[in-house]
């Protein structure tokens, strides 16, 4: 009896069966699902990270008043940083273990997941996507704080000359205006710059720089609208936490 | 029943594959097609006897066996074989203390590309290198570089099936080779004392 009979006796003694296809089918999904949620997340995470580098100034950083690493690191979305760059590894390792991943050096694997992720993360930051997700994470997650309180923050130090809110009364002479925690403040907006597109009337959201006059006063230098609106223009209103 | 010899030569790979997962004598084909190869290149990875080998070689088919489904058309069987057949000899390779421990393996048969190339670079004497002592270089490779030596050189793969067969991208092939010659270069002119070279 020679080697190969030995072997096709082995297999037929044992009742050695070949695996059923389904299981390999079973695997190839899994594996290119896996791959297609992992970018996904990443997208999303990408998204984010776009609405939040168009909400926050980060020109601003100068003038905080702690160091300007430490000023970054508060304002920069590290959560969903974090979870972009979770996401870009785990659809590299997904893709690698496709069936002809292997063929792929790791510059392409990563380029391939950065950008699928980077194309669909835009294309859901375009379509106002993002801002929802944002918010809906900061209302569900009470340790997350969103973009919105971060830019609140920011823009409520009317000591160091940054003041914003939504406006509810205009007279040529001056403004008035509601901050972020109620409090109503009378702006003298005579030698303010502010750009046509703006429109100060009530309702209008903006953000003022300049300099604290009073206990509720303060006199503009320059106005400019609360920004980074959804492209569809509607103001956020939901505050995510009190 | 056994298959004919003749009735196997007459089926391409892909053919005996589709028959045997109907009929399992039809894999005897596929063993006995390339038993010869791979049994040579299981012998070389691993520095195993004739016995050992043979058992390495029988338990990778039985993966191979139960694995039929799973082999992808859109690649070359032997690339497939070679893979599952590499896989099992490095791990058991791995369950042995040191590679090649009381081998016997016949390298006599070491194809001459390599040695043509290393002869260029480490002229020798007698103008050949004798196949022990090219066995002992290549035996002191690191296995990632012997297992590229050896599918390129001795087993005469192109760079696609050596990428197939490690799951490695072919432009790390590539430099691994590369790598892999200069070792082989460097352990040479080490090895040979200046009354070998002329």
């Amino acid at each position: 009896m020679n080697t190969a009979h030995k072997l096709v006796e082995q297999i037929k003694s044992q009742h050695i069966a070949p695996r059923p296809q389904w299981q390999y089918t079973a695997l190839k999904w899994a594996v290119w699902t896996g791959f297609g949620l992992t970018v996904l997340i990443g997208a999303l995470a990408f998204s984010v990270i776009l609405f939040t580098i168009q909400q926050v100034d980060f020109r601003l950083l100068q003038h905080l008043g702690h160091s300007w690493l430490e000023g970054l690191l508060s304002l920069l979305p590290l959560i969903w940083i974090t979870f972009l760059a979770l996401a870009l590894l785990l659809s590299m390792y997904t893709l690698r273990y496709s069936e002809r991943g292997y063929k792929f050096t790791l510059a392409r694997l990563a380029g391939y997941s950065t950008a699928f992720s980077i194309l669909l993360g835009t294309a859901f930051f375009i379509s106002g996507g993002a801002q929802q997700l944002e918010q809906a994470f900061a209302i569900r997650v009470d340790l997350y704080q969103s973009v919105q309180e971060k830019k609140e923050q920011l823009w409520n130090r009317p000591g160091e000359g940054y003041l914003g809110g939504t406006i509810v009364r205009v007279t040529p002479e001056a403004l008035q205006l509601e901050d972020f925690e109620g409090q109503t403040w009378t702006i003298d907006y005579a030698a303010a710059d502010w750009p046509p597109r703006i429109q100060l009337e009530p309702g209008e959201a903006v953000k003022l720089s300049g300099e604290k006059t009073g206990a509720a006063r303060f006199k503009a230098t320059f106005i400019r609208p609360w920004g980074g609106q959804p492209l569809n223009g509607q103001q956020p209103k939901m505050r995510p936490k009190e | 029943m056994l298959i004919a010899s003749k009735k196997c030569n007459e089926l391409t790979d892909q053919e005996v594959v589709d028959r045997a997962l109907r009929e399992v004598d039809y894999f005897s084909c596929l063993y006995e097609r390339y038993e010869p190869a791979l049994l040579r290149y299981v012998r070389r990875i691993t520095g195993a006897g004739q016995d050992g080998a043979e058992d390495i070689l029988q338990d990778a088919f039985i993966k191979i066996w139960r694995n039929l489904r799973g082999y992808d058309p859109g690649m070359k069987l032997s690339s497939w074989l070679y893979r599952i057949v590499h896989n099992e000899a490095v791990s058991a390779l791995r369950k042995q203390t040191s590679f090649g421990k009381n081998r016997t393996v016949d390298w006599a048969d070491a194809e001459p590309l390599l040695l043509h190339h290393l002869l260029n670079e480490v002229e020798t004497e007698e103008g050949s290198i004798p196949a022990e002592q090219l066995h002992s270089w290549i035996s002191q490779l690191p296995q990632k570089y012997r297992e590229v030596i050896l599918l390129r050189y001795f087993e005469e793969l192109d760079y696609e099936a050596i990428s197939d067969v490690l799951q490695i991208p072919e432009g790390t092939v590539a430099t691994r080779l590369n790598r892999a010659r200069k070792a082989l270069e460097k352990t040479a002119r080490a090895t040979l004392t200046p009354n070998q070279k002329k």
